[in-house]
């Protein structure tokens, strides 16, 4: 028995090591490309032997991160991210939480047909919504003078309610999970039901409002499909953005994975901050609905 | 309480702690209103970017809406089917690529769905085995699906680069291939897209399985092996009995994903793919935005729509057909 154990394990390490392998090696590959010279890859060659590419930079750098913002507006496409970002995160957040209050605590006529047609949104492509959406909006920028494209309330305004569907299911189902008799007893105690809310549920739920919240952030500052034509000078986000490095008449590889990295950095602290709630609500929202 | 796909899927979204007929009859209209008013906020929100707009998408495939009647796109001319007919039209770019569009996303999506599924199973049995280091692992396969789209398709475009990538550098050192090999351009882009989608998709299917396997009481493994089970036959008795619902669910949700995928595509291979790799986001983008036919783009979205209707349908047919000697 003894050995077949010891096999077993190995066996076990292994694959684990593999998988671990699978993972980082992109990563490895982006670290050590943002800290190479722009000669040292444009001169390497894999069928050169003397210049193949290489995972340590043959001269190390820090050029591509202090020249970041030279070619492409880095930092000005940053500023526009953090403020869609922080925007669409407070108000999807506000409203989810209260969407999600009522579909919880309330038996209203209607409240199946309104969280499946939640649901169905999110299974529809958001290609089929960006047309319309264009069209109608150029429309009325025409009419009331109102811009909606390319201004940090036009986005904000769109990404809200791209993050509202997943967000209100899951903190329905956190919601969910906190017993009735607590508002009523905060109602027999005087409370109206809003400050029920605000004083004895929000408390309750702040960790399944904070993974909402983060989920959102996320949401926003990872789109692509909608930025690429909504944004233009004014609000052009990081996702988009950080395809300016490499084009038809630049390809600067080495900034674009320092940007590359400096784009993910926001994203990885705040999921790790939160990784318990986040999963847990990604889990339930898969299962529970 | 493992079979909650019935209510992600829309027959019947339950599991609410709201009480029971008795109390619920009780309330007031006053309460009925302060419920709708508290989804009011979100409805509105919803309904200008995805209802209304879904609408008007209607409406401009039966129009001429392009680039000299966008101005007044409201009052374009009607025209019936005209723009789905053009859309398959072989004498222009995209009717003659909205076919193979169409055939490349489905090919695209059943490969990446298989895989994904197929190595989040395995990682996600892997990862409920006891070892050193584990807790760890958990979090860190996470990366590749926090990792936003674009920063992870930029380095997996770096990686297929044909002189400077490192994926060139160990096939020709391996042997593998003699000349290196031009990922991103013609038929291989498909799969050099494949390979990307599926290193960012499998962690999310790992997470949702591995937390599916924690559930399952362990005291079944035990009768199982007290019985003489082998692992092959707990696996198949127990495990995969278990995570039925489960996968159900995420199969269903990965190929609507997939279906819909325009991130990876446009960030490794540009606005236009080629015919190769032309997938339907990209060409309707296109057709939209660049040839500014916004009536024959509106048209391919509500076919691409309808496709994953159909999709859908046929899925849960063939779940409900195979799954009815069973009980689920």
């Amino acid at each position: 028995m003894r050995p077949r154990r010891v096999v077993q394990r190995i066996l076990l390490y292994l694959a684990v090591g593999l998988v671990v392998t699978v993972v980082l090696v992109p990563y490895a590959w982006m670290i050590s490309g943002s800290f190479k010279e722009t000669l040292e890859l444009q001169s390497s060659d894999v069928t050169v032997a003397g210049l193949r590419p290489t995972w340590i930079p043959r001269r190390p750098t820090l050029r591509n991160y202090r020249e970041v913002n030279t070619s492409v507006p880095m930092l000005a496409y940053f500023r526009h991210s953090i403020l869609i970002s922080l925007g669409t995160m407070a108000v999807a957040t506000v409203l989810a939480l209260m969407a999600a209050y009522a579909l919880s605590r309330f038996n209203f006529r209607g409240r199946e047909i309104y969280t499946v047609s939640v649901l169905a949104t999110q299974m529809l492509p958001g290609i089929l919504f960006l047309i319309p959406y264009y069209l109608v909006f150029t429309t009325i920028s025409r009419r009331t003078g109102v811009p909606l494209r390319d201004t940090y309330w036009g986005m904000i305004f769109t990404y809200t309610s791209f993050a509202l569907p997943f967000s209100i299911v899951m903190l329905r189902s956190y919601m969910n999970g906190i017993p009735l008799e607590i508002d009523e007893q905060a109602m027999i105690d005087g409370c109206t039901r809003t400050r029920a809310l605000w004083t004895v549920i929000v408390p309750l739920a702040t960790p399944g409002i904070a993974a909402v919240a983060i989920y959102a952030f996320i949401m926003a500052w990872n789109e692509v499909l909608f930025a690429s034509v909504l944004t233009g000078r004014v609000t052009r986000t990081v996702s988009v953005g950080i395809m300016d490095y490499v084009t038809a008449t630049s390809s600067n590889w080495g900034g674009m994975m320092a940007a590359c990295i400096v784009t993910g950095i926001p994203v990885l602290i705040l999921f790790t901050a939160m990784q318990r709630y986040i999963v847990e609500g990604l889990v339930a929202g898969a299962t529970k609905g | 309480m493992l079979g909650p796909s019935s209510a992600r899927l829309g027959t019947k979204p339950g599991g609410t702690p709201v009480r029971k007929a008795g109390a619920v009859s009780g309330w007031s209209k006053r309460q009925h209103r302060t419920a709708y008013w508290m989804i009011l906020p979100a409805v509105v929100a919803m309904m200008l970017v995805h209802y209304i707009p879904m609408m008007w998408g209607f409406y401009i495939s039966l129009h001429d809406v392009n680039l000299f009647t966008m101005a007044d796109w409201i009052h374009a001319p009607f025209i019936g089917l005209r723009n789905f007919v053009d859309a398959f039209n072989p004498s222009t770019t995209t009717g003659a690529r909205a076919l193979r569009a169409l055939l490349n996303i489905t090919l695209y999506s059943a490969v990446t769905v298989t895989a994904g599924y197929l190595i989040g199973l395995a990682v996600a049995l892997l990862l409920n085995q006891q070892f050193w280091g584990r807790t760890f692992v958990r979090g860190l396969i996470l990366l590749p699906y926090i990792t936003p789209d674009s920063v992870a398709y930029k380095v997996w475009t770096f990686i297929f680069q044909s002189r400077i990538g490192i994926l060139n550098r160990y096939l020709l050192q391996w042997g593998l291939v003699t000349e290196p090999p031009i990922w991103l351009i013609g038929p291989p882009a498909l799969w050099a897209v494949v390979v990307a989608s599926v290193w960012k998709g499998w962690p999310f299917s790992a997470l949702i399985l591995l937390a599916a396997l924690q559930k399952i009481p362990q005291d079944l493994y035990e009768a199982a092996r007290v019985d003489g089970a082998s692992t092959w036959q707990q696996f198949r008795w127990i495990t995969m009995p278990h995570l039925q619902s489960v996968t159900v669910t995420l199969l269903l949700m990965s190929i609507l994903w997939n279906f819909n995928a325009f991130n990876q595509f446009y960030v490794m291979l540009g606005r236009d793919p080629g015919v190769a790799a032309e997938v339907p986001s990209t060409l309707i983008l296109r057709e939209a935005f660049t040839n500014l036919q916004y009536g024959i783009g509106s048209a391919l979205s509500i076919i691409l729509m309808l496709v994953l209707l159909v999709v859908t349908v046929v899925y849960l047919r063939v779940l409900r057909a195979t799954a009815g000697a069973e009980e689920v």
